[in-house]
């Protein structure tokens, strides 16, 4: 896979772009030597384990928290510049909102916040979901409560929406509902969504880019469906209970030995021996393997990467 | 009221609304609490003038100042409401405004909501502080206001002395800078604690021993003390009637001061001896002068308001730089 960017790339077509980030706290880094790239328009899932980092990136990106390294852009704009404020929404995961305002008082609330505040499309979606505009937040299910919190995100018209776990807190039901409405939101208004999640499956449906973090690095960025075929799950017969010395020469992300048979995670880089077999996994078995092994090499598709010397460069 | 408000939501956009931004969001939020401490600050302004009104009337009638009038304050219904509502607006305002404005949104996760809209954080606090401190303002100038109109011309039938803190801390500019210095403290143990309860907690007893220890202490220091000294066994001149006395000690001519008790003897005779043997020939007093307590006033304000920006400083300092 090729590291570098695409030479014709503008920094503004890249919707969030890292270069060294990192974030110290007391306990440690929660987030280190960060550098990647989401390209404008896209879905894209950010994944790991709990205590990745994953918050700590969503974090940095909505300014409530400073990086202890390195910048992180939002269309070309770095994040400790206010301008970059309406440019991107966020909905945190417990989705706080007034409970005493009415639904009504919370919409007024992004009217008054926000310069750029769509009012039609933020009372199309509460209305949408048929909840009462004069009802209290607090009197809400978690369902409507999601519904008011995205209605609020999308009225500000962000160009970036950040997600943190969106849908955990949710029923089957209420979480059907508000993927559709997120897709067809998004879509139609051609917004960047980051959003980060524990659902694989979820990930699957909906995102079209990832961004696998663990142990605060950057394990695989790139597009979902260049960072699937990269891969292979090769099953071959073991050679004195040990692995085949011909797997040295691709890049290896998991390896298993099951009596004398071995089945490894890799990336292919040269033609495969004759008698391993190979299939392509599927999106869940190569984000399992990356998470139960953090010491794999890194994997960044096409433009996913950035050097850390500048984005001109790149 | 809430519905009236928000009746019809397509009205959102118009521009006849007072409050725009920021400002609408913390009135909104914190109306509750604005309407009650108004109320209150209202309630008291009308039983001061009441409680005057009854009080000029009642010295009117016995012919005050040339006639002795009693003590027309004693047991006195509306000054005891007044007090208790002056006594207890630095409890209120610390405990109940200034400890949850911020850490009740840290808990909610409201700080995060707001200051992930198109508004930084700084612009949140700033709006936040603004309305905090204009309610402790407001309250504590028209209540201090009032107060002082009704004591300062009648103050010689008021029970509590000017430097007692009943008067001197309620009047003049003390009561404003007071409710200013306390909400600010509570804004900033919530900030600092970033729970509510636990912040409210901490707040109240802060706010406790600061009024009944500490500034107690204080009070009676913001002034330099001065001497008189009088011919043992005559009267204190009339001028010092108002005067506070700090302490009294006796003295001889040279000008050695004893402790007020030195001579205190079980028998005249003995304390008789006593006085000759030291040459006791006066009484001295250490006192404050009325005339002080305006410069004192000031002083304690200037002090609190100093503490007030402190405080802020640090808030501002601590919020825009941490997560919330």
């Amino acid at each position: 896979m090729a590291d570098t960017g695409t030479p014709n790339a503008t920094s503004g077509s890249w919707a969030l772009e890292a270069r060294g980030l990192g974030k110290r706290y007391r306990r440690g880094w929660a987030l280190r030597d960060c550098s990647f790239r989401i390209p404008a328009g896209r879905i894209c899932g950010l994944v790991g384990p709990n205590g990745a980092g994953k918050s700590t990136l969503l974090n940095l990106a909505t300014r409530q928290v400073q990086p202890t390294t390195g910048e992180l852009r939002i269309f070309g704009v770095p994040v400790d510049d206010p301008a970059v404020m309406p440019t991107f929404a966020f909905l945190g995961q417990e989705k706080p909102l007034f409970k005493r305002f009415t639904v009504a008082d919370t919409l007024r609330m992004g009217a008054e916040l926000n310069p750029g505040w769509d009012a039609a499309a933020a009372t199309r979606i509460v209305r949408s979901g048929n909840v009462p505009l004069h009802a209290r937040v607090g009197t809400l299910s978690g369902g409507q409560r999601t519904r008011v919190a995205f209605a609020l995100a999308f009225g500000k018209r962000p160009d970036l929406l950040l997600l943190d776990e969106p849908m955990s807190d949710l029923d089957p039901l209420a979480r059907d509902e508000m993927s559709t409405l997120l897709m067809a939101e998004a879509v139609e208004r051609g917004t960047t969504v980051v959003m980060s999640s524990h659902m694989l499956t979820e990930l699957e449906d909906m995102c079209d880019y990832l961004l696998v973090v663990s142990e605060g690095r950057i394990r695989m960025a790139g597009d979902a469906d260049a960072l699937v075929p990269a891969h292979a799950l090769v099953t071959g017969v073991a050679r004195d209970g040990s692995l085949p010395p011909e797997l040295a020469d691709h890049t290896v992300v998991e390896t298993r030995l099951q009596g004398r048979q071995f089945q490894a995670m890799i990336r292919p880089k040269a033609p495969l021996p004759a008698d391993w077999e190979s299939a392509e996994p599927s999106l869940e078995e190569v984000l399992l393997a990356h998470l139960r092994s953090p010491d794999a090499p890194s994997l960044y598709t096409q433009g996913a990467r950035v050097e850390a010397e500048g984005t001109q460069a790149a | 009221m809430s519905t009236t408000l928000t009746e019809k939501p397509a009205e959102t956009d118009s521009g006849r609304r007072l409050l725009r931004g920021m400002p609408w969001l913390v009135v909104r939020q914190h109306r509750v609490a604005l309407v009650c401490v108004l109320g209150l600050t209202l309630v008291g302004a009308l039983l001061i003038l009441y409680g005057r009104n009854e009080l000029v009337q009642l010295l009117d009638a016995k012919g005050w100042p040339d006639k002795d009038a009693g003590q027309p304050m004693e047991n006195n219904r509306v000054y005891e409401y007044v007090g208790s509502i002056l006594g207890g607006l630095p409890l209120i305002l610390a405990v109940f405004i200034g400890a949850p404005l911020i850490a009740g949104d840290q808990e909610n996760g409201t700080a995060q909501l707001v200051t992930t809209q198109s508004a930084t954080r700084r612009q949140w606090l700033i709006a936040k502080l603004v309305l905090a401190y204009t309610l402790a303002l407001v309250s504590g100038v028209v209540l201090s206001a009032l107060f002082t109109w009704w004591w300062k011309p009648y103050r010689s039938v008021f029970l509590s002395d000017w430097i007692d803190g009943a008067i001197f801390d309620n009047t003049g500019p003390v009561l404003p800078a007071f409710l200013l210095f306390l909400t600010a403290a509570g804004i900033t143990i919530g900030t600092l604690i970033r729970r509510v309860l636990p912040a409210m907690v901490v707040t109240f007893l802060f706010t406790t021993i600061t009024t009944m220890f500490v500034w107690d202490e204080l009070r009676v220091r913001l002034g330099d003390t001065q001497i008189f000294t009088y011919p043992m066994d005559t009267e204190l001149p009339a001028r010092y009637a108002e005067a506070y006395e700090v302490d009294r000690w006796v003295g001889s001519a040279d000008g050695t001061l004893y402790g007020w008790g030195t001579c205190a003897e079980a028998t005249e005779k003995a304390q008789n001896a006593c006085i000759k043997e030291h040459g006791i020939v006066n009484d001295v007093i250490e006192y404050l002068d009325y005339s002080q307590m305006a410069p004192m006033q000031w002083t304690a304000a200037g002090i609190l308001l100093a503490g007030t920006a402190l405080l802020t400083a640090f808030t501002l300092w601590r919020v825009t730089r941490r997560p919330v």
